[in-house]
């Protein structure tokens, strides 16, 4: 500031190498800043090879002879806002590049058949019961083998003529004894178990409707996927015609899958319970080996401080995902993967925390206790204990918190759990259960969220 | 009757913080430690009942030989000796009661302590030690709810309990204003009218006068000036306190 340098100079200088304006002009960190930058972002923009964005280097350039310039009328500079939002729009450029953003694969009439049945979760249905009948009958028609088309069973009647038919052949079925003026479906099931459609083109349930005195009569053609058995025809068992009707109770119930839902989601929260359990066993006594103020001691414990806080800090900065899939390798699939997994992240997380409770413990209660004529023993339990308990327990339940998130997320490879359940119903299209699934996961999360932050609060 | 001779303390960093020091406290006295800070006070008032371990020189009491003392020996010299913080010491998330409690460790059943299990007579006891301090209402709050002035009155209770022979006090009221000075350093006062030996280490040479019944002075370690506080004259004080010291009172607020 005090030696005057000419600005006409420093723009020239700046032009040929940029930051050298600068570098003369007394601003040295500013000067190689400069000069890095620009090499830098040139370098990139040179390495992924788009026109356009050269315009990033050159606008920094531009801004680096008027920022010489600048610096050497007044000694002092302006903000780097400039430069810093080319850098910015060159490397969101070069991200967006590698990334690949393509929307011409996104097909929205998917979407809206994804999105559509998860807003209306299966999570609950309305109560209800049904009545259900079937008879047999044989397919094809076989010499000396035959059923009697008749079943009967608490106090419902089931007939079907003739007792045998080919594919594509006429069937009548008539029922009574079931509850009148009620609809009832009608279906197929092959010696199989696999359940066919006899309603309009096999694609649609049938549906009869029972008289006032709960009679029915049905007729329906054999359908064309019954499966024969084969090789030898001859041997092969009755198909059956299945007829149920069903009538609301009045109120709700959950559904199958909303019942598979909470399963999933209480093996979730007894994953992470369990994950947070086998930590805390272990954390406790790694955090006093990976406490400064208990180990700094002698070069001894000092070495084993600093192995143990840097084998926690390895440890730790290890994904449990991937901890997860090592695990699944090593124990299967399952829950058990999961937990391993879990608690040997949270090992290390607890205990680096653990171990700032103890480096944190105020040394004056332990004075004050050890004066009285107390042993060690009373020494840890008036003086220590007091001190720690409290914040070890927010810090656990803080990590259970983490846990049962991360219990969540570990089920997609194979750690069992609502995640587990998730890529299954995915898999098979339930999209409904994937609605009901994402309402137990944010409600889970939310009431843990704030019932985490309540208790934490309480404790410290 | 407390005698200390020759005592030394080099701390693993190689401060020196005693030299040799030695003097004798009668039963019944308020001794008062003066010095500037870093002078060695604390380490003094550690190293009588071994929270500091003392690198040369003894501590007698009476006849036993604290330095000398086995582990469960010290334990036993300790539940005599009552001790009075700067800080207060106070386990802060435990109630009033459990830390008046814990001044009677020594001498509790150490298995139901464990439990924080106290007999009637124990309780009956530690309500009789808040109320000389006159803080019984404040018996189960938690020990950090309580001001300064309060908890330094906690502290006093805890040290009670241990129905002490004598107290140290290593300055009992510099975390406090002057008016509680006065009112803690009272209580201090009555104890020892009671009999109750006193150590105390003070910074305000005002309070010294008020209190002390002999004074010792520390400076770097070495014991500079032993008497009464009416022989501090400028001279004294000057050698205690170096040559730019000024005398500041406690109550000239
Ligand atoms: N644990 C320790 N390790 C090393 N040096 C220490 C330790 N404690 C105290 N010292 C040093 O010993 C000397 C005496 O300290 P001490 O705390 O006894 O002084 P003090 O008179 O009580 O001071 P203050 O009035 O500040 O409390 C000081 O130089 C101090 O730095
Ligand atoms: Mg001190």
């Amino acid at each position: 500031m005090n030696k005057k340098h000419s600005p006409v100079l420093a723009g020239i200088l700046s032009t040929f190498i940029p930051g050298l304006g600068q570098f003369y002009a007394g601003l040295r960190y500013r000067g190689v800043a400069v000069l890095l930058g620009m090499l830098f972002t040139s370098g990139i923009v040179a390495w992924y090879g788009k026109p356009i964005w050269y315009l990033a280097p050159v606008l920094i350039w531009l801004w680096n002879i008027w920022d010489a310039i600048c610096a050497a009328r007044q000694g002092r500079t302006f903000s780097v806002l400039l430069p810093i939002l080319f850098g910015f729009v060159a490397m969101f450029g070069i991200g967006l590049a590698v990334v690949g953003v393509d929307f011409s694969k996104a097909d929205i009439n998917r979407a809206i058949a994804i999105m559509r049945p998860m807003f209306h979760p299966d999570f609950i249905q309305k109560r209800a019961e049904s009545n259900q009948a079937w008879v047999e009958v044989m397919v094809p028609c076989l010499p000396g083998r035959s059923v009697s088309g008749i079943n009967e069973e608490n106090g419902k009647k089931v007939t079907i003529t003739p007792t045998c038919a080919d594919i594509g052949e006429a069937l009548t079925i008539t029922a009574s004894g079931f509850w009148p003026n009620t609809d009832a479906n009608l279906w197929w099931e092959d010696p199989s178990g696999s359940v066919k459609m006899i309603g309009p083109g096999e694609a649609a349930m049938l549906v009869a409707h029972t008289d006032g005195s709960g009679t029915l009569t049905a007729s329906f053609k054999v359908p064309t996927t019954a499966t024969i058995a084969v090789p030898d025809v001859t041997q092969s068992p009755p198909h059956r015609v299945y007829l149920e009707q069903t009538r609301l109770l009045g109120g709700f119930e959950l559904s199958y899958v909303g019942g598979r839902v909470l399963q999933g989601a209480l093996q979730t929260i007894g994953m992470a319970l369990m994950a947070t359990a086998l930590a805390i066993l272990l954390a406790i006594p790694v955090s006093f080996l990976a406490a400064r103020n208990l180990m700094s001691g002698n070069p001894f414990t000092y070495a084993i401080y600093f192995i143990v806080r840097t084998l926690l800090n390895i440890l730790r900065s290890i994904e449990p995902l991937i901890i997860a899939i090592v695990f699944v390798v090593i124990v299967g699939l399952g829950p058990f993967a999961g937990v391993l997994a879990l608690a040997v992240h949270s090992v290390a997380a607890l205990a680096k925390l653990y171990s700032e409770v103890i480096e944190g413990i105020d040394p004056g209660p332990i004075e004050a206790i050890r004066a009285t004529g107390a042993n060690w023993v009373q020494v840890v339990r008036y003086a220590v204990i007091p001190q720690i308990v409290p914040p070890f327990t927010a810090f656990t339940i803080y990590r259970w918190d983490i846990n049962v998130r991360s219990a969540t997320i570990i089920g997609f490879v194979g750690g069992g759990g609502i995640g587990f359940l998730l890529i299954e119903l995915i898999r098979i299209n339930n999209f409904r259960g994937v609605g009901a699934l994402f309402i137990t996961i944010a409600v889970i999360v939310m009431l843990l969220d704030y019932f985490s932050a309540k208790i934490r609060e309480r404790l410290v | 009757m407390l005698k200390i001779e020759n005592l030394t303390k080099v701390y693993p960093n190689g401060t020196v913080a005693l030299k040799n020091v030695s003097f004798e406290v009668p039963d019944g006295e308020f001794l008062v430690v003066i010095g500037l800070s870093g002078s060695g006070k604390s380490t003094l008032l550690r190293c009588i009942n071994r929270l500091i371990e003392p690198t040369e020189g003894k501590v007698y009491w009476d006849k036993t030989d604290i330095t000398a003392a086995s582990p469960t020996e010290l334990l036993h010299i300790r539940q005599h000796i009552g001790m009075v913080f700067q800080q207060f010491n106070l386990v802060r998330r435990s109630s009033v009661m459990t830390n008046v409690l814990s001044g009677r460790l020594g001498y509790a059943n150490p298995w139901l302590s464990l439990l924080n299990i106290w007999p009637e007579e124990e309780k009956r006891r530690a309500m009789q030690a808040l109320e000389r301090v006159g803080i019984p209402d404040k018996a189960y709050s938690r020990a950090d709810t309580l001001s300064g002035g309060q908890q330094q009155r906690v502290g006093i209770a805890r040290a009670l309990m241990q129905e002490p022979k004598f107290i140290l006090a290593d300055e009992p009221v510099a975390s406090l204003d002057p008016v509680l000075s006065h009112s803690i350093l009272q209580y201090l006062e009555q104890l020892n009218k009671e009999g109750i030996t006193v150590i105390c280490s003070l910074h305000f040479l005002d309070l010294v006068h008020r209190y002390a019944t002999r004074v010792v002075g520390l400076k770097d370690g070495l014991k500079v000036f032993e008497g009464t506080a009416t022989e501090i004259d400028r001279a004294k004080f000057k050698e205690i306190y170096g040559e730019e010291a000024q005398e500041v009172r406690a109550t000239t607020v």
